[in-house]
């Protein structure tokens, strides 16, 4: 089952007298439980990319399907209910609400989704064990390292049991080692519990983890190719 | 707590130096109001204290129209029965009756037109201040006759001491001549010349006399064992007076409608208090808008990330509110204390506003006066500075909501 | 260019300033404003004095102030007035009287009044009585039986104009002296107790009812302007022998005013403070953030080899700019506002009685004094100065290290 489908989608930004064409075009459905990457070169577009398929932005024109959600016929507030039940976001940096602690940030979803305080605890402590911050629920975000604070968005990202994370560049500012184990995680998870991710990158180390690599230039999608996994 | 709670408390927290000088703002406002509330209040009962006691008490039965004419003819007919009722009226504290006539007062050299008033000495002395404001000589007794009490500034205009003897000249209340010679038995002051200038006290029994009253007085003056009872007590009275005064020829004026001028110099003050507070709250509430303004500016792309978490709008401002409203109750609070403190420092040991002793004096006030703490004080300064602080913590609450996470996450 | 760049800086964030900026003209306008009502009504209330027949300056035999009967008059007017001719500026005014304690009666009614002989065609240049006649006439310079009374006194006496009202005194050999007067005229005053209290009769029917031959009780003098009446009144006490005459200012013979106007210079400058204070917070607060904001671009200057005083200045300039601004501002709108006013004053007449209680006027003009400006503005802009110390001390303070830190 397609659990996004894009068609002929394009975006474009006016900034004074100066047009911008984001996305021109773009058409693509993705498969629950895929593990995708989104590749181009800068200004190709992959940001605005997934933030139409999250709902953080509307598309001008055409269609985009998420989890059987039509997202360009829906209001705001609509939209910010999908974010919350069925979109995971992990983005480049500045994820994590400061004020509160790691294991506070990744409660925080499940508050908003109304789940029971000791369930909700129970569960975040579970997917920060699972992501490997067994022993620092109660740090800050300040007081984590780049890589440490990633995996806390990407434990975040996925507790609230969405359809799909997106992960915009979730790696450009961490080192490349940091950066590959981060991607080792989202694949764990996307292997053991079975949700989408689709994930925006410039790294050719990253999109060797993808099983599916999406190539966008000048908002348009140039390459589409499945790889051997 | 909950983690909104949590939030708001942190989030405050994240710059002390502004948080603190928005408290201290806030309770620099509230300080102010309660202690100038407290005082306010506490000045208006010394004034009608002041004024009841000195003269009008808190009620009066008199005939109808004769407080705007003062005619001496407009009599209350039978005070013994209207005291007999009076004595039956619960919060009814002391009672008196009075009679007042116009007389040409003279002594060896001078003469001066007074009011004589005529008082019961033992009653008047439990309504009025007049028998401790004697200064010379003594106070009346109730088996006196022909004695006065007289003015110090009438004394002196009429070159009189205590012992001398005064004519009085006037008309009675059936038309004839009143004359008679008193001796002066004690010269009072209260420090307002309005009285001492003007004022002749003889004892009641002996100015009906004179005057020929037939009994009749003027005035029957009351005074309540609270400020708050005078209106249940002249419910009363006015009922009760209906059986003794079938003609409806009198009638119960209560100290605001004895004294206008003094209510309405306190609604005076108040308003004009009232409009210097809003105009300081204002002040205030630009000068820390910008605290809360600034939560926008620099929590721009935070609130990106709480919308993308799927945060609704009405949520986040929600949580900016809860924010704001700890940081503005913590500030008041603060206030409260302080403020209390404060006016209860003075509240105990009174203040004194040096060269105005003179002037208060004329209106019948004590030098020092004391600010009077009380719930209604802190409850109107408190609230006037939350409701408009907040008001100004609403701006940028609402403002959040016109924010899109695409823009929100792109701000850095 | 340390003020052009102080200026540029203080708009880098337009709304921040904006809001603060509201909080210095809002109280810049409040201290000009307010405190030129509160002159107005310290001013009402001695300019009513004044016009309520004290004059400025007051000269009468000595010993007449401490005794008022008229064994203590001037019994040679024409030497004073001879003094006061010679004296007194042009443009001030002056009126002799008569003025003595007496009780008016008529068939229903008798009470305590003042009675008053004057001069009816200097008196109107002296006092309030000259355009206060409502009903009737004033008095003509030999009126023999022409009384002018007040409103609420008719009202008191149920009389009216042409009936007889008869006054009661002493005369200058202590025998009861009394004369029948017509009412002519009735008069409105700005209170009531002016209303009940004075009764004008002509200075002749005075002085011949009283016996007094050609004695007055008193002169009084209508300056220019208040201030002047000091340095007049010490010109008069050199050409008047002080065994014979005393010479009062206003200032002495309405003690009331001035403590009014003495506890309004404490008040007006206590609310300038308080003011103050309340947007003082705001300076603090707005000029810390926006240093805070600076910490990288301080550190910066500092690591280029800038001194910390120049830091400290700059940060001072900033906010030099934004109290200027405010100042004109909120200057500009509290003149306007006060000139808007100014015509028509505030309208009290709703709490007329209360007015009257204090002793003062149902309109307020409110009435702008040079010092107060001077003194609202200065405080503002020293202590707004003084406060940004704070801020400015901090941002000198920043070190390169830490501001590269800074995030
Ligand atoms: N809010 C905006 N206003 C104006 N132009 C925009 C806006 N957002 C994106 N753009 C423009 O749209 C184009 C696509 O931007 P987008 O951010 O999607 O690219 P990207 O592929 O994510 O690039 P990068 O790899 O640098 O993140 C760019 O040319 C960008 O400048
Ligand atoms: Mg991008």
């Amino acid at each position: 089952m397609d659990i996004v489908k894009c068609t002929k989608v394009t975006k474009t930004y006016r900034q004074d007298t100066v047009v911008v064409r984001a996305l021109s075009g773009a058409s693509l459905s993705i498969q629950e439980g895929g593990f995708v990457a989104i590749a181009g070169p800068s200004g190709s577009g992959k940001t605005t990319l997934l933030n139409i398929i999250g709902g953080l932005d509307y598309a001008d024109s055409g269609r985009v399907v998420v989890d059987g959600n039509v997202l360009t016929d829906m209001s705001q507030s609509a939209l910010a209910h999908l974010r919350l039940h069925k979109v995971g976001f992990v983005f480049q940096a500045y994820n994590l609400i400061p004020v509160l602690s790691a294991l506070e940030n990744v409660e925080f979803v499940m508050l908003l989704q109304g789940v029971p305080p000791a369930e909700r605890r129970e569960r975040a402590k579970a997917i920060l064990d699972d992501v490997g911050l067994g022993g620092m629920y109660d740090r800050r975000p300040a007081e984590l390292s780049g890589g440490q604070q990633q995996r806390v968005a990407v434990a975040r990202s996925i507790v609230s049991n969405p359809s799909i994370v997106l992960a915009d560049e979730p790696t450009a500012n961490l080192d490349s080692k940091t950066g590959a184990s981060l991607l080792e995680i989202m694949q764990e998870m996307n292997e053991k519990k079975g949700v989408t991710f689709i994930f925006s990158t410039h790294d050719k180390m990253v999109m060797d983890y993808a099983r599916r690599l999406i190539y966008l230039r000048d908002g348009r999608i140039v390459e589409d190719k499945i790889r051997n996994g | 707590m909950s983690i909104d709670l949590k939030m708001a408390w942190r989030n405050i927290w994240r710059h002390p130096r502004r948080a603190i000088l928005t408290m201290a703002a806030i309770a620099f406002a509230t300080v102010l109001l309660v202690f100038m509330l407290s005082w306010q209040f506490g000045s208006y009962d010394t004034m009608i204290n002041a004024a009841v006691k000195v003269h009008t008490g808190h009620l009066q039965v008199q005939a109808a129209g004769y407080h705007e004419q003062q005619n001496m003819h407009l009599v209350v007919p039978d005070p013994v029965s209207v005291s007999r009722l009076l004595d039956d009226i619960p919060d009814v504290a002391a009672h008196t009756a009075r009679a007042t006539a116009f007389s040409l007062v003279s002594s060896h050299e001078r003469t001066y037109g007074v009011a004589v008033r005529g008082i019961d000495p033992t009653k008047e002395a439990q309504v009025t201040t007049v028998g401790q404001v004697i200064r010379q000589g003594k106070y009346l007794s109730d088996d006196d006759a022909a004695q006065a009490l007289v003015g110090g500034l009438l004394a002196k205009n009429l070159r009189v001491g205590v012992g001398d003897e005064l004519v009085l000249l006037g008309q009675g209340r059936d038309g004839s001549i009143a004359a008679t010679v008193v001796q002066v038995a004690g010269i009072f002051s209260y420090g307002q010349d309005e009285l001492d200038r003007n004022v002749i006290y003889i004892p009641l029994p002996y100015f009906q006399e004179v005057y020929s009253m037939q009994g009749a007085v003027h005035e029957v003056v009351v005074l309540g064992t609270s400020l708050e009872a005078v209106p249940r007590i002249k419910r009363s009275v006015s009922a009760e007076l209906k059986t003794i005064d079938k003609k409806n020829k009198l009638v119960v004026l209560d100290w605001m409608e004895l004294m206008p001028g003094l209510i309405q110099s306190i609604q005076m003050d108040l308003i004009s208090g009232f409009i210097m507070y809003l105009i300081l709250i204002i002040v205030v509430a630009f000068s820390i808008l910008n605290t809360f303004l600034m939560v926008i500016f620099e929590r721009t792309r935070e609130f990106g990330v709480f919308m993308a978490l799927g945060t609704t709008p009405g949520r986040l401002t929600r949580l900016l509110l809860l924010e704001s409203t700890t940081l503005t109750l913590l500030g008041t609070a603060m206030g409260i204390v302080a403020g209390s403190l404060v006016t209860w420092y003075f509240q105990v040991h009174g203040i004194v506003i040096s060269g105005t002793s003179e002037m208060l004096q004329q209106y019948g006030l004590p030098e020092r006066m004391y600010p009077q703490l009380s719930t209604l004080s802190i409850a109107v300064g408190a609230g006037l500075v939350l409701a408009i602080t907040l008001a100004a913590a609403l701006y940028p609450a609402l403002k959040v909501r016109r924010l899109r996470p695409v823009e929100a996450m792109r701000a850095v | 260019m340390f003020f052009q760049l102080g200026w540029r800086n203080i708009w880098r964030n337009r709304r921040r300033t904006l809001v603060i900026l509201t909080a210095v003209v809002i109280g810049v306008w409040s201290m000009i404003f307010l405190s030129s009502l509160m002159r107005g009504v310290a001013d009402q209330f001695v300019s009513n004095g004044i016009k309520t027949l004290t004059g400025h300056i007051q000269v009468h035999h000595t010993g007449y102030r401490e005794d008022p009967v008229v064994e203590n008059s001037i019994k040679n007017p024409a030497g004073v007035e001879a003094v006061l001719t010679a004296v007194l500026p042009p443009e001030a005014q002056w009126a002799p009287r008569v003025r003595v304690n007496a009780v008016a009666s008529n068939a229903r009614h008798s009470t305590g009044i003042t009675m008053v002989g004057i001069d009816p065609s200097r008196e109107a240049g002296v006092s309030f009585i000259g355009e206060a006649i409502t009903e009737g006439r004033y008095l003509k310079s030999d009126d023999p039986y022409g009384i002018v009374v007040g409103k609420a006194l008719v009202k008191k006496f149920e009389t009216k104009v042409g009936r007889k009202l008869v006054l009661m005194s002493q005369d200058t050999e202590g025998e009861t002296a009394s004369r029948a007067f017509r009412i002519v005229g009735v008069y409105r005053a700005e209170m009531q107790a002016t209303e009940k209290q004075f009764a004008f009769v002509s200075m002749p029917a005075a002085q011949q009812m009283l016996n007094l031959s050609h004695g007055i009780s008193e002169v009084a003098v209508l300056l220019a302007e208040h201030g002047q009446a000091m340095q007049v009144a010490n010109t008069l006490r050199a050409e008047l022998s002080a065994d014979e005459y005393e010479v009062n200012t206003w200032q002495e013979l309405l003690p009331m005013g001035s403590a009014i106007m003495k506890i309004y210079d404490w008040f007006i400058f206590i609310w300038f403070l308080v003011v103050f204070i309340a947007m003082g917070f705001g300076i603090v607060n707005t000029t810390l953030m926006a240093v805070f904001e600076r910490v990288r671009e301080f550190g910066l200057l500092k690591a280029l080899g800038m001194k910390p005083w120049w830091i400290v200045k700059e940060v001072l300039i900033e906010s030099f700019c934004l109290l200027i601004l405010g100042m004109v501002i909120g200057n500009a709108a509290g003149f306007v506002s006060v000139l808007a006013i100014s015509r028509t004053g505030i309208d009290l007449s709703a709490l007329a009685a209360g007015m009257e209680y204090w002793g003062m006027s149902r309109v307020i003009y409110p009435h702008i004094l040079g010092q107060d400006v001077m003194m609202a503005n200065l405080v503002v802009f020293i202590l707004g100065l003084v406060v940004s110390l704070y801020p400015a001390i901090k941002a000198s303070r920043f070190t390169p290290v830490e501001a590269l830190a800074h995030t």
